[in-house]
């Protein structure tokens, strides 16, 4: 099964990089995905993420997130819809033929676009994590946490939170397999994920608080809070991240010409 | 090197105590086993001897634990400790920390103030000795219960700690994994690390223990030479589970002898395959109507997944799995679970009721079957937990909880049973009492299929033994795989 968010073993682009470059990757694309709201700008981001993800072979782990954020965005432009209307009316959410409650809850211009411009900074938000985490194993992230100062709790909270992603994942589907087992059949749908609620989450929050405790001892024993480590194996900044630390300046200084010049 | 005087132990929040006037001696160089049912205060006892009771545990001590004739309470704490012992908890997942096996055991040795180039030689060593040279680039959640429990120890035993404090380090390892887990204890025992273990599996580290200790009830029942506590017949009953007396039951005999009964499941041609990676190829195979059948193999070996075809959960990528008739393919996983009843390895994947009886209920609601209060308490009086029906199901000790998922199944009478290994983690009482339902429940007339690493239960309980080998059955015979 793929797991979500977590690393693939594979080469390419992204793998050859340095955490602390990937980092700054992260940080330029997000804070210029959370400071726009040019659709235009906002859906060329997205697409040079999806195009650096198909150059360093993980394309078809990003696009695996592709359902999640599609349904994201349905919900995120249905919420805009009925808390934000503005702008020009383009019809009614409820059909106007329906008799009693028709004509209600207005389609505007200014909600659909301030929800696409919701739907395309999650997009890059996700995408540009996933590129990261997926390309980046869990150690080296330590390590580059820890040489930025960050202090070792935070760095051991942010490990674990990567690390149950993937157990929380497959154990679900463990658990899910077990009910189907003994003829529990949900349905599909909205009402079939209430009713998973209590035979799937029950065991899967249960058996997490048990794992969490056995987790914790084992990071204290082998010694992670100690900071005493050896550097092995690690990163050094070479000729390709200097390169692309140069291009990511280029583009954040092309970014804020383009806000000062009021083009974006 | 280790020295528990007068040890009792309440976890807090609980009245009943988890360890009970605990004296124990470790000595350098020897190797001490202890077994008991679950629940005895094996695992309490394990943390106890490591200090993790004293530096990470609430609740109420009483005595001392000394280490090297130092109060283990006086130590600064589990970093401190962690240099002169290594633990191997019995939950081999939660100790995955990391997203490659590689990344999981050299992190360990980066944290321990060697220089690279030893930690390039021992990583390379553990990686050779452990067998996981393979799997060094494998996400550990995706490994099977076995390679897990290898990565977890080799993890542990790279560390070159003197004492070695190992909970069941080789439940879920099959026969061949775990003769070479004993050859590595038993290698490390001769260069002078002290060992703490708790097993189940006396037969195989039996060369190596130097004192044996039973717990029952947070108590030392026996303790002493091997030898010593073999000799009263009801420690010999929960150190070694014995079903040799099935094979000599009569109506045994006559399920082994008689002809090929209608068959309940037919597999023909099966391949499956995990995204690009083979995981069965070539399966044909028929199982009749009353049959006990045990399936065997190495870790890995495709036998869950096989067995995951009988109700649906997997589909054949090639080839067709019948039961009763019916093709997988064409039928729901909820209409096969009336003829097929599938218990899973951890009976935690199961459990989300209030109660033990409400927990046996879940099934039959499903299946729309009708059941009122006797209907339960017969099911519970099958495996024997009649006496817990109002309790909640995750207080009940790690073998009650196998015999409830058990009854959780039965209570819907399918026709066919399958079990993946039923008896893992539990003491040779325990065992026998699933042994014994299982073969109850053959006898009335449904067939037992069930995946074990024990080779005593595919010998003494099965009708017939099918052997696993990387996807494929390599035999297929009536018993005796020895």
């Amino acid at each position: 099964m793929a797991e979500i968010l977590a690393y693939v073993h594979k080469k390419g682009l992204f793998h050859n990089l340095h955490p602390f470059t990937k980092i700054l990757f992260i940080l330029l694309f997000g804070t210029m995905a959370i400071l726009s709201t040019n659709i235009v700008f906002l859906s060329v981001l997205i697409v040079v993420i999806l195009f650096l993800a198909y150059c360093a072979n993980l394309g078809p782990e990003v696009m695996q997130q592709f359902r999640l954020i599609v349904i994201m965005s349905v919900v995120l432009i249905g919420i805009t819809i009925i808390t934000m209307p503005g702008g020009e009316n383009l019809g009614y959410l409820i059909p106007a033929i329906i008799p009693v409650i028709g004509g209600n809850i207005q389609v505007t211009t200014g909600a659909i676009d301030f929800g696409i411009v919701l739907t395309l900074r999650f997009m890059i938000l996700i995408c540009a994590f996933q590129l990261f985490v997926i390309s980046t194993q869990p150690r080296d992230i330590v390590h580059t946490m820890e040489r930025m100062r960050i202090p070792i709790d935070y760095t051991l909270m942010f490990l674990i939170a990567l690390r149950f992603i993937p157990t929380l994942q497959i154990e679900g589907k463990r658990i899910h397999e077990a009910q189907l087992a003994r003829g529990f059949n949900p349905g599909s749908g909205f009402i079939g994920k209430i009713k998973s609620v209590a035979p799937i989450v029950i065991p899967l929050v249960s058996n997490a608080l048990a794992r969490a405790n056995v987790l914790g001892l084992t990071i204290d024993i082998r010694g992670y809070r100690t900071q005493i480590r050896t550097r092995l194996r690690e990163f050094s900044f070479k000729k390709r991240d200097y390169f692309t630390v140069g291009l990511l300046v280029i583009a954040g200084c092309g970014y804020i010409f383009l806000i000062i010049h009021q083009i974006i | 090197m280790i020295e528990l005087e007068n040890v009792s132990y309440t976890y807090p929040h609980t009245v009943q105590k988890a360890l009970h006037q605990i004296s124990l001696s470790l000595p350098k160089g020897k190797c001490i086993m202890v077994t008991g049912p679950s629940g005895a205060g094996k695992t309490t006892l394990c943390l106890a001897a490591a200090g993790i009771l004293y530096h990470e545990y609430g609740g109420k001590k009483e005595g001392r634990v000394n280490l090297e004739g130092k109060d283990i309470a006086g130590f600064a704490g589990l970093s401190e400790l962690a240099k002169k012992i290594g633990i191997v908890f019995d939950d081999a997942e939660a100790q995955m920390i990391f997203t490659t096996v590689e990344e999981e055991i050299l992190s360990a040795l980066e944290h321990r103030g060697l220089d690279a180039r030893e930690i390039e030689e021992r990583y390379a060593s553990i990686m050779t000795t452990a067998y996981l040279a393979e799997l060094q680039n494998r996400s550990p959640h995706n490994l099977s219960g076995g390679q897990k429990q290898r990565v977890a120890l080799a993890a542990t035993l790279a560390l070159g700690n003197d004492i070695l404090i190992l909970d069941e380090p080789t439940s879920e390892l099959d026969e061949h994994a775990t003769t070479r887990i004993v050859e590595i204890l038993h290698a490390l025992k001769t260069q002078g690390k002290t060992i703490l273990l708790i097993e189940h599996k006396f037969r195989h580290f039996v060369k190596m223990v130097d004192i044996l200790v039973v717990m029952e009830n947070g108590k030392i029942s026996a303790a002493g030479t091997p030898d010593e506590v073999l000799r009263n017949e009801q420690m010999r009953k929960i150190v070694t589970a014995d079903f040799s007396d099935f094979r000599a039951d009569p109506a045994h005999q006559m399920n082994i002898q008689k002809k090929p009964q209608e068959p309940v499941i037919s597999v023909r041609d099966l391949s499956f395959t995990y995204g690009e990676i083979p995981a069965l190829g070539s399966i044909n195979l028929t199982i009749g109507s009353g049959e006990f059948l045990a399936i065997v193999g190495e870790n890995g070996s495709g036998k869950t997944t096989l067995v995951k075809h009988f109700n649906g959960l997997l589909l054949p990528t090639n080839g067709d799995v019948f039961v009763k008739g019916i093709n997988t393919k064409t039928c729901s996983i909820a209409d096969l679970a009336r003829h097929v009843g599938l218990v899973f390895q951890n009976p935690d994947h199961m459990f989300f009721a209030d109660t033990v009886g409400e927990e046996v209920a879940f099934g039959l609601h499903n299946m729309g079957m009708t059941y009122d209060t006797d209907t339960i308490n017969r099911t519970l009086n099958e495996v024997g937990l009649l006496h817990t029906k109002a309790l909640y199901p995750r207080w009940l000790s790690r073998g009650e909880r196998q015999r409830l998922a058990i009854a959780c199944v039965i209570a819907m009478r399918p026709e066919i049973l399958v079990l993946d290994e039923p008896t893992t983690g539990l003491d040779g009482n325990e065992a026998r009492l699933v042994m014994d339902t299982l073969k109850n429940f053959q006898l009335k007339g449904h067939t037992v299929v069930i995946i074990t690493h024990n080779h005593d239960i595919a010998d003494y309980c099965a009708d017939r033994v099918i052997r696993m080998e990387k996807g494929r059955i390599i035999s297929d015979s009536n018993g005796m795989v020895n």
